[in-house]
């Protein structure tokens, strides 16, 4: 090989190796954008539900209760029979089963929804008003174009007539989307078009105000200690080595750990945001002293020599003038860590969060479940309409995530003093 | 009636702050007195040893309680004659006399239950009195403690300081509690197990299917089911699907993770690198069980679909598709640490290298990087052991087959999918298939504390050439 | 009467919006020793990083103007720094082996150039440039130990002899002796003297008596501005400019 053979060789290698970087900070970068792109594109239909406009007639004959009735009668109250007569004339059946399947267009709901009308307006016996009923679920995907209608009957989930019926309604303007209310006040249901976040999101709101008001005070002292009064002795580095193992033992010893003491020999409430705030508080307080101790360290001596020269105590020096700058890197990474323990889910499925949990929890003691277990055990669901909804709780979870670490990075950069 | 309590008690140190303080004051104005700390210090002292000691004993006391009086009503049931046969009948018939005891039973009450029940109530009374008695004798005492030191005129703020310093030095040992929990749990389940499973079956076995294992006490085994025990808990198909899914998952990481990061330290302009370093760190903080839902809904399938395109058998719970997420997942552990890595290499390397004449290239590939090896290696091991330890999606996108399989077109189970499998859904304790989560959690601590161990010794080795 | 080697004409440097070097002419002799002297920060060490395009390496340096070695400019667009690398070697103020063993430190040059095929050619590589830079006796039993082993002095021979290895026409050296010991530093001044007889040498250094010894031009630099440059003897006996005067008798430094 002649001399500038080999040197043109060796150019072209030095153009492919950067290529090579090149392209893989794309292929990362790709990797980003398709999982958002594929979630996004699934989950924003969630956000909308399909309802049928109906026509209710609210007959004497049916209801027992009369006009000016009490909340408490009108709750008690049975509207099947309502709901019933006025459903079949949204479309002729000719026998029962048509009847049956016609029915099954409308969501489990119509009858508390009817009822939830005449809550709102307790004089409507005897009058007709028209009402946006929620469909099925079998109607909401279709609707939404998920189920393919070129197959036969036996592989479809909907019949033959139901797509007449849906046909029609289509044609009529009977079908629209509207906002999917249920998805954010309602708790988890067997039914994909009532089921919601509501419960998720209480829960994991309880569990990560347990878990911030244990971790933080405690991560934040331990902090202090070992940066500011431990001395250097077989004891601190002990706690220091224990602190770093404990950052990387994975997240689901944690879980093991939980159920051990906290559920097996405390007895704690199972599934509860407090047993999870509590597991959660363990995991993020190796990762809130780590950034606190760089942010303490950061610190130059000159700061607590100044004040000591004053005659402070070491006390007085460390908690007047050098907590308050280690304040924003601590904060910054504090949020951080929070928004790690949001999305955690392997050590809260063996606390038991993955029950099904209906009722939004009012304390932090009811049993609940939290957004990312809620993920978890939508997916494992065989209904198409689950899908929807755990992307859509999926882009909830990821903006979360987004606005916490964006608020992180703003804290540091705008108040953090760099120490040249 | 915890809630009361602390309630009080914060009532109460708050208003002994301001008594300490103004007393504190008046007398040492009165009797001219120099004090020897600010007024405000003894409010301090007294705050603390009023509140510490009896906030310290309700939470020892509140934890501890209802395990003995659990205990001790369930002596009381069997003395009574009621029988159960394990653990999981006891808990039953506790349960049904506290829901007796809180007027939500609505079953039939036998006289067993109901003697039961009475004494439930009369226990919990009676520890009840007892926590709030002694809490006021413990807060009374405080009290005339610390009044009497601060009578002597005590240095108040440098003891108010030595036991803040306590409290600070107590906060750190919580990391310390968290280890030793941690080993505690685990070691306490896996000597149970142990005890029924031999060591060298559960390391050495092929074989893991631990859904044959019957559902009962281990004290009354038969030695046929014995026999069958054995062959249950083998962990060998579990070490190799988790190393499988891993080794697959470094294979994505590391090629893309270590280019990127050479091209973050060694290419890219600063305003490229701003950009991209936290757009590639986002990856580590999308939760994992947005990765697991990816990949069994869109990947699996998708493989699966090639696969069949291409006349192959492809499981929709490929080790691939897992793998493959996995990787992607772990890009970031790769490439932020190589980057730093390869950062922190002296300049004056790399003007040797092209003084001499190299490209850039050569010079990463013959210089640099054999130069921060030490550290990469650290890094990649510290993302091997993040990639054993992952749960979410491998119990998402990975089969629960505890097959011995080298084909990643096939489904193949881990460590962490076993351990959640077992435990979610009805436990019973004390049988050795909840024991078992316990072992796997055992085994998985270790190797991620192995690893962790060595990934650290091989970065500090790499710092203090450089540093 | 010798040949002109490098030929600069109206150099300037900038980092960022500093400038650093003002308008340098200075020309360098074949095979003779030429010194740049000056206070710190003058730009000497700038002015030779020129010569062998090490500038780039520093994304925020700019350079203009002419530089010429065997009638071509060094400063083209297009030039290929690899080769020119190979022609000019550079050694550095603080000894800067690889972490790897002596004979992969000294066989790392000819190997990327694609000299020395065979293991006995790369071998005879090694021991020449070892020799030739006064090392080999002292490394020829350890040539396996790592670069880093060797004492400071040592290790600058090693780089000397890393950078003979792929057979330069031009040596640069950046305050080659600075890091080191008197000892140390005469070898190495003993070295230079045997090596100008076959490389083109530039050298910067702060010690003016090091100038005296080793050189037979001298440029002297401050602030960016060669102020003058001509005989060794001349300008250390009686240099024509004040400023040269009054830098040498140590009225500033």
């Amino acid at each position: 090989m002649t001399k500038d053979e080999r040197l043109k060789k060796r150019h072209q290698a030095e153009k492919r190796f950067r290529f090579y970087g090149l392209a893989s900070i794309f292929v990362a970068l790709l990797f980003v954008v398709i999982l958002v792109q594929n979630i996004f594109s699934k989950g924003s239909s969630a956000f909308k539900k399909t309802v049928i406009t109906t026509e209710v007639f609210f007959d004497q004959e049916l209801l027992e209760i009369q006009n000016g009735a009490s909340q408490d009668e009108i709750m008690e109250a049975d509207f099947y029979d309502v709901m019933i007569e006025n459903l079949i004339k949204a479309y002729p059946a000719k026998d029962r089963d048509e009847e049956d399947e016609l029915l099954k267009l409308f969501s489990s709901e119509a009858e508390i929804e009817i009822k939830k009308a005449f809550l709102k307006d307790n004089n409507l016996i005897g009058k007709t008003i028209t009402l946006d009923l929620t469909a099925s679920d079998d109607i909401d995907q279709l609707h939404k174009g998920n189920y393919p209608r070129d197959l036969p009957e036996e592989r479809r989930r909907i019949s033959n007539f139901q797509l007449i019926i849906y046909d029609y309604f289509v044609e009529k303007k009977k079908i629209s989307k509207n906002f999917n209310n249920y998805f954010f006040n309602n708790g988890d249901s067997r039914d994909p078009e009532l089921a919601g976040i509501g419960g998720a999101l209480v829960g994991s709101l309880y569990s990560i105000l347990i878990c911030l008001l244990l971790a933080f005070p405690v991560a934040v002292l331990a902090s202090i200690y070992l940066e500011e009064f431990a001395p250097k002795n077989k004891i601190t580095d002990f706690i220091e080595i224990n602190i770093n193992n404990l950052a990387a033992v994975p997240s689901i010893v944690y879980g093991l750990l939980a159920l051990q003491i906290l559920l097996a020999t405390i007895q704690l409430p199972r599934s509860t945001p407090l047993v999870a705030g509590i597991t959660l508080a363990l995991m993020t307080l190796p990762r809130i002293i780590i950034p606190c101790r760089a942010s303490l360290k950061a610190v130059p001596p000159s700061i607590r020599e100044g004040a000591l020269a004053v005659g402070a105590s070491k006390f007085q020096s460390v908690f007047h003038h050098v907590v308050p700058l280690a304040l924003p890197g601590t904060l910054s990474g504090t949020i951080i860590g929070l928004a790690q323990a949001l999305g955690e889910t392997a050590p809260l499925i063996l606390i038991g969060m993955v029950a099904f949990v209906v009722d939004i929890p009012s304390s932090p003691v009811d049993p609940s479940s939290s957004l990312p277990v809620q993920v978890y055990l939508w997916s494992e669901s065989a209904e198409r309409g689950f899908v929807e909804k755990t992307s859509a709780t999926i882009m909830m979870l990821l903006t979360f995530l987004i606005v916490m670490n964006f608020v992180a990075v703003y804290l540091r950069q705008k108040f953090e003093k760099r120490w040249n | 009636m915890n809630i009361v309590l602390i309630f009080l008690i914060t009532i109460f140190s708050v208003s002994l702050f301001f008594y300490g303080r103004s007393k504190t004051k008046t007398i040492s104005i009165k009797n001219n007195i120099k004090l020897n700390a600010l007024p405000k210090f003894y409010g301090y002292y007294l705050v603390l040893w009023c509140s510490i000691p009896a906030l310290v004993f309700l939470l020892v006391w509140s934890l501890f309680e209802p395990v003995i009086i659990k205990s001790i009503i369930i002596e009381t049931a069997a003395n009574q004659g009621a029988i159960f046969n394990d653990k999981n009948e006891a808990n039953l018939i506790y349960e049904k006399i506290k829901a007796i005891h809180l007027g939500t039973f609505f079953g039939d009450i036998d006289s067993i239950l109901k003697e039961s029940a009475l004494a439930y109530a009369k226990f919990t009374n009676l520890f009840t009195n007892s926590k709030v008695v002694l809490i006021f004798g413990i807060i009374i005492a405080s009290v005339i403690y610390s009044l009497k030191k601060i009578k002597s005129n005590n240095k108040a703020r440098d003891d108010v300081e030595v036991i803040l310093k306590g409290l600070l030095f107590v906060s750190s040992l919580i990391a310390i509690l968290t280890t030793l929990g941690i080993i505690f749990s685990l070691l306490f389940e896996s000597i149970k197990f142990f005890s029924v499973i031999n060591i060298f079956d559960y390391l050495f076995g092929t074989n893991w299917s631990p859904q044959r294992a019957f559902v009962r006490d281990a004290s009354s085994i038969t030695t046929a089911e014995f026999e069958e025990l054995k062959d249950a808990f083998g962990f060998i198909p579990l070490i190799a699907g988790t190393s499988f899914i891993a080794f697959i998952a470094m294979l994505v990481a590391v090629p893309v993770g270590l280019f990127s990061g050479i091209y973050m330290a060694e290419y890219a302009s600063t305003k490229v690198r701003r950009v991209s370093k936290p757009i590639i760190e986002i990856l580590a903080g999308i939760p994992t069980v947005v990765y697991g839902f990816f990949a069994a809904l869109t990947v699996g399938p998708f493989f699966r679909q090639v696969g069949e395109n291409l006349g192959l058998t492809v499981s929709s719970e490929s080790a691939l598709a897992a793998g493959l997420i996995m990787g992607i997942m772990i890009i970031p552990y790769v490439s932020s640490l190589s980057d730093d890595v390869i950062n922190s290499v002296p300049q004056s390397l790399r003007d040797g290298s092209y003084a001499v004449g190299a490209t850039k290239s050569e010079t990463i590939k013959q210089v640099v990087i054999p130069a921060a090896l030490p550290g990469i290696i650290g890094s990649v091991l510290l993302a091997v052991s993040r990639a054993i330890g992952e749960t979410m999606i491998v119990v998402m996108a990975a089969g629960l087959a505890a097959n011995l399989t080298i084909n990643p077109l096939e489904s193949t189970t881990t460590v962490t999918t076993q351990i959640v499998m077992i435990l979610v859904g009805d436990q019973e304790f004390d049988s050795p298939k909840t024991q078992s989560a316990f072992a796997l959690g055992l085994t998985l601590f270790i190797a991620t504390l192995v690893l962790n161990y060595i990934a650290q010794r091989a970065v500090k080795k790499y710092r203090e050439k450089y540093d | 009467m010798s040949n002109i080697k490098i030929k600069s004409k109206n150099l300037d440097v900038f980092y960022g919006d500093k400038q650093a070097l003002f308008d340098v002419n200075l020309d360098l002799n074949e095979k003779e020793v030429t010194a740049l002297i000056g206070p710190s920060g003058c730009g000497k060490s700038t002015f030779i990083r020129c010569i062998n395009r090490m500038n780039d390496v520093i994304d925020i340096c700019k350079v203009t103007g002419n530089i010429e070695m065997d009638g071509m400019n060094i400063n083209d667009k297009n030039l290929d720094v690899v080769a020119l690398r190979e022609k000019v070697g550079m050694v550095f103020q603080k000894p800067n082996p690889f972490p790897k063993s002596i004979y992969d430190n000294i066989s790392y040059g000819p190997k990327i150039h694609g000299k020395g095929e065979t293991k006995s050619e790369l071998d005879q590589i090694v021991e020449n440039s070892l020799k030739k830079s006064a090392l080999w006796e002292e490394v020829k039993d350890r040539l396996d130990e790592p670069g880093t082993s060797l004492s400071g002095g040592q290790q600058q021979r090693l780089c000397i002899a890393r950078a003979i290895s792929v057979n330069p026409e031009v040596i640069l050296m950046d305050e080659p002796c600075s890091a080191l010991d008197p000892i140390a530093t005469a070898k190495i001044e003993e070295l230079i003297d045997e090596l100008k007889k076959t490389y083109t040498i530039v050298i910067v250094t702060h010690s003016m008596a090091q100038a005296v010894r080793v050189s037979q031009k001298t440029g002297f630099f401050h602030l960016g501005k060669l102020i003058e440059v001509g005989k060794t003897e001349k300008i250390f006996k009686n240099p024509d400019n004040k400023m040269t005067q009054d830098y040498i008798t140590g009225r500033f430094g």
